[in-house]
This record gives structure tokens, sequence and C-alpha cells, in this order.
């Protein structure tokens, strides 16, 4: 293939730039010689097509932005060329993203080539592109077109690989495109195959199938083994795919891989069963170190997916090779190598989850080595160890392994340090052999890394203490708090246990010499000017109690409150009024209402193991090992005989009654459109295109009001009207030509998106081929659309059509976000801060600053938008600067179940001067970043 | 070092060769040692087809680095893992791409054989 001169110099010039700028400057120049060689008239000939496209794909690589030449990249992959068409193949499976409207365009191209023609070179360019574009919209035009090649008896090795892995990526994008049980003879078929290259593509294929449809494909298994003894036993296979003197590792690996879908295989008494064994054990004895690091890489790779496949057979597996994988497993968590070390940690802690009584005995005798690799220099591998000393805890070594952690945790990085504390403490509550030592271990905790220590951790203790009035341990706890507590040096968490606890319980210590309520109020206030005013807060409640029990420390801390009556901290100002004046309400009311707490409503699953739940996610192949643990969210929430209370309702609420179907029955008549230009009802705010900020302005006003101009400038007018109910919407588009020449090929290009199935009513066609629009004329649109996924890019519209001098295009966003599928909830306070409390970790924060300064008319109008924004506001948990709601957001999309999934959100704007902060905790940190983008969004149009 | 790091809920494996790093972005439960052969073999395609490839091979030829990408992988997952096959059909590609005047009929024929086993 001949070189493009021009591009070599290109790629010269941009190498040899001596700035950024310098590079960006010879860019910005290239990209505007190419664009005016494009809009010339007179046609390119092919080699300068190829040449110009191919810089624009060089400048895209480098990362600058690239927005036109795609009808060039169109028009190659039409060519009938082969040199042409391959340039624009890959051309476009780098420059046009998912969604893009060109995609329309180059559908039927992409079509002929995959059936229409008889060439297996184009079927290939074709496939491939698909495959990497992978477009909601390709797969759905075309995914009846890659089976039949797929399966076509004609295809040849080269399409057929290719057919086989456009068709995985088809199916992760539309998983029912595949009817299962009609598909799995094909796949027989193919893996009787003698191409290592089509038996290699054809089992991901066949994995990504399994993931979902085990039952379907368990027909495959014999093809499996015999395959994999081929390559292990028998090592019969073609030198080409021997791979450093290993046949084929990447195929063995697919298989094993597949193997480990049906874990009860090696119980059915099936005659592969011996096969497999032999296999298996084949792998375990022969694998060796080798002088090659790649060999012994391939082999190692093989060696841990067939341990990993005889950790998944578990007890109904082989006993002896059992016990050769542990044996095998305890060799590697000890050697040098860190990549093996790593992976021995690894697959031991899936061993210990999986199998929680057989094997855990072995695996404690690894302990030791286990913790020595906590201190190794390697972040990975030292977060495999705590993951595997985490697993491998119970009730008999629970404190030598919390120990060592604490021990180590005063040399632990920033790093692994807050997933460690996290771990501790619920290693400490889990198999706590005393209550005692348990608040002995969150206190440690808190002294050594309090920073790490959340919220929930303490608030744990306290629950704990509160509720256990029957032994000593509130007398203990009160104890060790005051000792705590009378050194300077206490963490500002520490003081906030010791307050809560010796207001509590601090009556308790109080006849011990030394420790009178006196003393102790001193021990607490000591720490006033240092805490925060959250600590604050509950030290002022603690006097509170203090006030009611001991008199002789009334005239001490009357004082106090009366300061902070004028306090800039609204919520101290607050308590110290209300406890002032309660002391002059008489001693009965008093004493009821600063009586001690009852005892906690225990939530089964404590807040911390759901934290813990939260680092876990799921991933395209549902993966066996989550399948199987009993422990993990995904099977928590799936399975119905799960030991564990389900999820407070809001974070997952799975409806029995489905929606009403917007979608369907339309009765009512269409609303009547707005923006009649006669008499047009709408403001006529000035928007040029040339104003973003404009733009932006209509844009979020759109986002809480159910109609409005979403962009106008002198030319065209576009209204939105728009009304949901559930996951389900109905939009209506005005476009109106607002000038006094006619529009032609007028368009309102919607990309799809994979998050919203819609449909579309459009008389005109501007959705489609364009119309012409003649000036008053109105297009109107209307789009249905359901929300089928969490989501937070709102979809985007443009706006194009010619006028007889320019070609306008104005890209627009629909204020289509999260938030208009939802339904606000109410909730009481205490529901709102535990569910608040559960969901820090998906959390999305944002600081924006506003026009002026925050006053009480502005809060207000906040929380007229947080119910324009149908949230339900908790005003319980508010003070005067704060706005909190609760809301949630219906999808179309179904649980195991067949219910319809929505998405629970929590939002919390607090004003601070000409600030506001944003924080949207929902179970989706999707939703939760597009939450918070849309309060941002409107917040800022105030 | 370990060449495995652990990034959000993925895993990024990588290898360095000379002052070039090859990176690859797997699912958490992927197997990581195959990845790392996998770039391996990657590299070794390169270097067959460039001969003793270097990196300024690949900025000045990018668009045949994707081809060989292209025919080696598809969305991540191998769909061959023999270098004489893969070699062989982007050589294939490369003399269609040469020829253009016999694309209708030569190409054709020259690539259906070629890929025939």
């Amino acid at each position: 293939m001949s070189q493009a001169r021009g591009l070599q110099n290109f790629i010269s010039d941009l190498r040899n730039a001596k700035s950024k700028e310098d590079e960006s400057k010879r860019v910005s120049k290239e990209l505007a010689n190419i664009r005016s060689k494009f809009t010339a008239s007179g046609s390119l000939s092919s080699y300068q097509k190829k040449k110009y496209v191919w810089k624009l794909v060089y400048a895209f690589m480098l990362g600058y932005d690239v927005d036109f030449g795609h009808a060039e990249v169109v028009s190659l992959v039409g060519s009938a060329k082969y040199s042409e068409k391959q340039v624009g193949y890959v051309a476009m499976s780098l420059l046009l993203k998912a969604g893009d409207s060109m995609m329309n365009m180059i559908v039927n191209s992409i079509r002929n080539d995959l059936v229409g023609s008889y060439d297996d070179a184009a079927t290939s360019l074709a496939l491939t592109s698909i495959a990497n574009v992978s477009g909601i919209e390709l797969m759905q035009a075309l995914h009846v077109e890659v089976q039949r090649v797929l399966v076509s008896p004609n295809a040849t090795p080269a399409v057929r690989k290719k057919a086989a892995l456009c068709l995985l990526r088809l199916i992760r994008q539309l998983p029912d495109s595949i009817a299962s049980a009609d598909f799995a003879p094909h796949i027989s078929n193919l893996l009787q195959d003698r191409h290592i290259g089509v038996l290699t593509s054809t089992m991901s294929l066949l994995i990504g199938l399994t993931s979902k449809h085990e039952q379907e494909y368990e027909t495959m298994i014999p093809y499996a083994i015999h395959i994999l003894s081929t390559l292990v036993l028998k090592k019969s296979v073609s030198p080409d795919y021997l791979y450093y003197r290993t046949p084929s590792p990447w195929l063995q690996i697919k298989l094993l891989r597949f193997l480990q879908y049906y874990p009860e295989l090696m119980a059915s008494g099936q005659a592969y069963v011996a096969t497999l064994k032999q296999c298996l054990a084949r792998i375990l004895n022969d694998t060796d170190v080798s002088d090659s690091i790649n060999k012994s890489n391939a082999d190692h790779a093989v060696l841990f997916e067939a341990i990993s496949t005889i950790v998944v057979f578990g007890d109904s597996g082989d006993e002896d090779l059992q016990l050769a994988a542990m044996r095998l497993l305890g060799k590697f968590i000890s050697v040098r190598e860190p990549n093996i070390r790593y992976l021995g940690l690894m697959t031991m802690s899936r061993l210990a989850v999986l199998h929680n009584n057989t094997n855990k005995e072995q695996i404690k005798t690894f302990q030791s080595v286990v913790v020595h690799s906590l201190k190794d220099a390697d972040i990975s591998v030292r977060r495999r160890a705590l993951d595997l000393l985490f697993v491998m805890c119970d009730q008999t070594n629970a404190e030598s392994i919390v120990d060592e952690l604490i021990t180590y945790l005063v040399a632990a990085d920033a790093g692994i340090r807050e997933q460690m504390v996290l771990k501790i403490a619920v290693l400490a509550e889990k198999f706590a052999t005393s209550k005692k030592w348990y608040v002995d271990t969150i206190l440690k905790l808190i002294s050594i890394s309090g920073d790490q220590v959340s919220d929930s951790i303490w608030h744990r203790v306290i629950v704990i203490v509160t509720n256990n009035s029957d032994d000593d341990l509130q007398q203990y706890v009160a104890t060790t708090m005051f000792d705590v507590c009378s050194s300077k040096n206490a963490h500002v968490k520490a003081v906030a246990v010791g307050s809560y606890v010796l207001g509590e319980f601090g009556f308790l210590i109080a006849e011990e010499a030394g420790k009178s309520g006196e003393v102790q109020f001193q021990v607490l206030h000591q720490h006033w000017p240092l805490i925060d005013a959250n600590t604050q807060g509950i030290m002022l409640t603690a006097f509170a109690k203090m006030y009611n029990l001991y008199e002789e420390i009334r005239p001490i801390i009357d004082p106090i409150f009366a300061k902070l009556k004028t306090s800039v901290d609204v919520e101290l100002q607050q308590r110290s009024n209300e406890y002032r004046i309660l002391g002059s309400l008489g001693p009965e009311i008093m004493e009821d209402i600063l009586r001690e707490m009852p005892a906690f409503d225990t939530q089964k699953v404590s807040t911390l193991e759901i934290a813990l739940d939260q680092e876990h996610s799921d991933t395209h192949d549902v993966n066996v090992f989550k399948k199987k643990d009993p422990n993990s969210p995904a099977s928590k929430r799936g399975s119905k005989t799960a030991q564990q209370e389900p999820e407070p309702e809001i974070l997952v609420q799975a409806e029995p009654e489905p929606e009403p179907d917007l979608l369907g029955g339309f009765d009512d008549p269409p609303p009547a459109p707005i923006g009649g230009f006669e008499d047009p009802p709408l403001s006529k705010q000035a928007v040029t295109v040339g104003d973003p900020a404009a733009v932006a302005s209509s844009f979020a006003k759109l986002l809480s009001t159910p109609q409005g101009v979403l962009f106008q400038n002198e030319y065209v007018q576009v209204g939105v009207k728009q009304e949901f109910r559930g996951s389900q919407g109905r939009i209506q588009l005005f476009a109106g030509n607002m000038g006094a020449e006619s529009f032609t090929n007028f368009k309102l290009d919607m990309p799809q998106v994979p998050y919203l199935r819609t449909a579309v009513q459009d008389e005109m066609g501007a959705t489609g081929a364009g119309c012409t629009l003649a000036p008053k004329q109105q297009a109107r649109v209307m789009i249905m659309a359901e929300a089928i996924a969490p989501y937070c890019e709102a979809p985007g519209l443009t706006v194009t059509f010619e006028t007889s001098t320019t070609t306008h295009s104005y890209p627009l966003k629909l204020p289509i976000v999260p938030t208009s599928f939802t339904e606000p909830v109410t909730v009481d306070k205490a529901a709102f801060m535990g569910r608040w409390g559960q969901l820090a970790a998906k959390e999305s924060q944002e600081i924006i600053t506003v026009s002026r300064t925050v006053d009480p008319a502005m809060m207000q109008q906040v929380a007229a938008l947080l119910t324009g924004l149908k949230y339900g506001r908790c005003q319980e948990v508010d003070s005067p600067t704060t706005c909190s709601g609760c809301g949630t957001m219906k999808t179309g999309a179904k649980d195991g179940q067949g219910n319809p999934i929505s998405v629970g959100c929590l939002v919390r704007i607090e004003a601070n001067g000409d600030k506001f902060r944003v924080t949207a905790r929902t179970l989706h940190p999707v939703v939760s970043q597009g939450v918070k983008e849309t309060f941002c969004k409107v917040l800022k149009a105030l | 070092m370990c060449a495995f790091i652990e990034w959000k809920d993925k895993k990024i494996v990588y290898k360095r060769y000379a002052s070039l790093f090859f990176v690859a972005c797997v699912n958490s439960d992927d197997n990581e040692l195959i990845t790392l052969e996998k770039i391996h073999l990657f590299v070794e395609i390169l270097d067959r087809y460039f001969g003793n490839v270097c990196e300024l091979d690949i900025i000045f030829n990018f668009h045949r680095a994707y081809h060989i990408l292209d025919e080696l992988m598809i969305g991540g997952y191998l769909q061959d893992t023999s270098k004489k096959e893969v070699l062989k059909s982007c050589s294939t590609m490369d003399d269609m791409m040469d020829d253009e005047k016999e694309i209708g009929a030569g190409g054709n024929g020259s690539r259906r054989n070629s890929s025939k086993k």
C-alpha cells in the first residue's frame, strides 16, 4: 500500500511541533484546508479523499474535535473500490459515535456489504465496523443479517469468526434479539468447525449467551469437553496455534470458563466427567515455571482458570483435585512473582466465599502468609490480601485478624485505609466475642484513623450501646469514653461518641470518684473550641441532659446556651434557644423531654455491610462467582430466600402493578400548539445561537416547567410541551419558521439513545428525510419516550435547515432528564436520614455560585423548584438554608420477576453565601450525576 | 510490580515495551495473565508485520496498526490466535489496497482463497 505523502508530512509536522499551541495551530490550518477541499465544487480524487480522511482521523486521535467530513466517510464506505471502502470503514469506526445522525445514511451501504456482496473482504469490513461502533441503531437494523451470515453454510472461516464476535456485541446491546433455544443447534455446528479461530470466537459468543441462559446451552458441554481434551490431553493442534508450545491457551481458558456456568457438572454422572477430570488433573500437575515469561504466563493463566473451575465445582467436584488446587494456591500466595501472588490471593478469597465450611479451615492455616502480603510493596497485592483476610475471618480468628489489621492500619497508606477501616468495623461487629471488645476496637480505629471512620461506623456504636441495657456495657463505655475524652488530643469523632455516651449514660458513673457530673462536663467542654458545628450540636444536647441531671452545673451551662443564642450556625442557635427555654418550663417537662433515648429500631442489615456491598458491581457476563456467592448483593436482591431483610423499598422498588400505559392509549385530544405565530403567547426573549448561556437557560427552564421555548432566534423557534407519567413521557416539539423565506431540508434529528425507548409521530417528515417549511409554517413532532435504563445525559436534538444563502445547524438538548421520570416520595426524617446514610457511596456533589447572596425568598424559590422537579420535600430535616427532597425515578426496565425497576433518589441543596452545594444520592451513580446536574442547571438559571 | 491495577470496577492490565506502554482495561473477573499474553501476541504480530517494530512505525502507520488490531480482535475479543493467520489476512488486504485495478475480479478471488484453510 502506498503511503500518502501528505499524511506523512502532516504527522511529521505535528511531531516536530515545539509546543501545544504550535501543534494546535498546525491542526487548525489543516482542518480548515480539508474543510475547504471538501466543500469546494469539483470532485476529489480517490487518493485525495483517502488522504484527507486519514488526516482527520489522526487529528481526532490526538483529541481534536472533528465535526465535519462525515459525509466523505459515508461516501468512502459506499465506494465500489476496496481501498476506499476500507479507509471509510476504519474512519467510521473511529469518528462516528453510536447515535450519530450519519448512521442512518450508512446503514444501507453496510447492509449491502454484509449480505448483498459476494466479497468476503467487504463482508469482513462491515462485520468489524458494526462490532466496533456497536450503536444501538446499527444493531437494530442489522442483527438479522449478522445472524444470517454467521450460520450461512457458505461462509468462510474468516467471515464466520468475525460474525460470531459481532453477534456477541449485538446480544450485549439487545439481549433478546436471539431466541436461545433455536440458536443452540447453530452453535453446536460452529463448535464442530476445525478452525481454531472460529472456535475461539464461537466460545466467546457462547459464554456471552450462556451467562444469560444456562439451560439452553447445556447441550454444548460435551463439545466443549471434547475440544478441551484435544488441546490438553492430545495436544493436537496445528503448529500455527501453538503459543510458546502451548496449544491455544486462549481457547483452553474460554472452554474452562464456559464449564464454570455448570457447577453441578461433576456430579452429573455423565461419561464426559472422567475426561474433564483428566484434563483438570493434567493442567494442575503439568504446569511448571518456565524460562520464558510468556510461556509461564500463558500456562499459569490456564492453570488459574482450571483452579477457578475447581473452586466453582466445590464439594460436588473431585476431592483430589480440590486438595491439589488448595496446595497450589498455598504455594502461589508466597511466591516472589507479584502477578502470581496477586492471583493466588484473589482465587483463595473466591474459594473462601463459595465454600464456607470445608475449605475455610485449610485457608486459615495460611493466615500469617496473608498478613505478610498485607505489607507488600504493591497496592494491588495489598488489596487482595485485605480482602482475603476479610473473608477468612470468623469467630475463632476474628480477634487476631482484627488486631493484625489494626496494627497494619497505623502504617497503611491512604489508598487502602478507608476500605480497611470499613472492613475492620464490619468484622468487629460481626464476629465480636464481646461487645466491650467491639467498642474498644472501634475506638482504636477512631484514634488511629479517625478521618476515615465514616459517620455510619460510630453511629453503629451508639446504636449497639444504647440497645444493650442489660449488662454493664453502658457503664463500661461511659468510663472508657470519659477516659478517652479526658485527653486533650482526642479525635473529634471520639468526642462525638463521648458527648453522646456521657450525655446518655454519664449518670451511671457519676458516683465514682473524680467522675462527677461537673467533671464530665469539663472533660467534654475542653474540646468545644476545636470541634466542628455538628459535633458541637451533639455536645450541646449532652449539656442539656447534664443540665437536667446535675443541678450544680446549671450556672455553668446557662451562659453557654445564652452565648449561642446568636451563633452563626443556625442549628446551634436553635438548639441553644430551645434548651434554654426548656429549663424555664418546669422540671417535669424538662425531665420528660430529656429522658434517656429509647432503644433504636435496628435494621437487620447493618448500614456498614450495605456500604461494603456497594463496592461490588455487575459486569457484562454475569460472573459465576457473583451468581453463586450467597453474600453478594446481586443474589441478595434477586432471590427470595435471602436471609436478610429486603432493602428499604425506596432503593429498588419493584411494583407489582404496571403503570397505566401512556404510550398505548392516547384518547385525549392533543393539546393546542404553543408558540402560534400570529399571537405568540411566549416571551420573545432573543436567543442567538452564539449565546450558549441563553440556550442553557432555556433548557434549564424547561426542566421544571411543562412548556416553553427551547430555542429561538430570528429564523427559527422551537417550542416544547411535555407531560410525564411514571416511566413514560409525551413530548411535543413545535418548530416554526420565523423568517421571511422558506427553509429547505428542514430536519429535526434525534439520535437514538440506548436508555430511552421512543416512538415518533411526525406528519411532515422533519425527523426523517427532511421537509420544506414555508414562512410562518410550523412543523409538529410528537415523541413518546420511555426510560428503560438509568442515565444522566439528556438526549440530543439537532435542528438543521437551509435558506438560500446559508446552512443552519443548531445542536440542542431535549429536556428529557432523569428527573422527568421522577415521582415525588414523602418520607419522614428518620427514613430520609437512614437512606441518606446508606447511599453515601453513590453521591454526586457540586458547588455552584449564583448571581446573588441567597436569601429566604430565594430559598422559597429553591423549594418550589424541588417540587417542580417532582421531588417530595422532606422539611423535617431542613434548616432555613437547606432544602431536601426525595423522589423515585421510574423506568420501564424489568427486574428478574418482571416488575418495573425504579431508582430511589435523594437530593439536598445547601445554601451558603452566594453558593449552593447540591448533593444527590441515588441507588445508581449515573442517576446521582444526572440528578445533580439537573438541579445545578436549574439553580444556575434562578 | 504487579502488572494488574484495580480501577473502579475494572482492572487495568499493562505491559511495557521499551518506552511504549500497552494497556488493556478488562472486567474484574477476566483472566489477567492471558490478557498480558494477548498484549504480547499483538506486539509480536506488529513486530513481524513491520519487521522489528518501533514507536515510529505505529505512529506513521497508525491506520495499518488499526487494521492489524481489527484482524486480531473484535470488540476486545480475540478472533484468531494464530500469528500466521492474522498476518496473512493483513497482507492480503495490503495487496488489495495497492492493486486497485484488480479490485473488481482479482480482489474477490484472492481474498477467498487466502482465508480458506
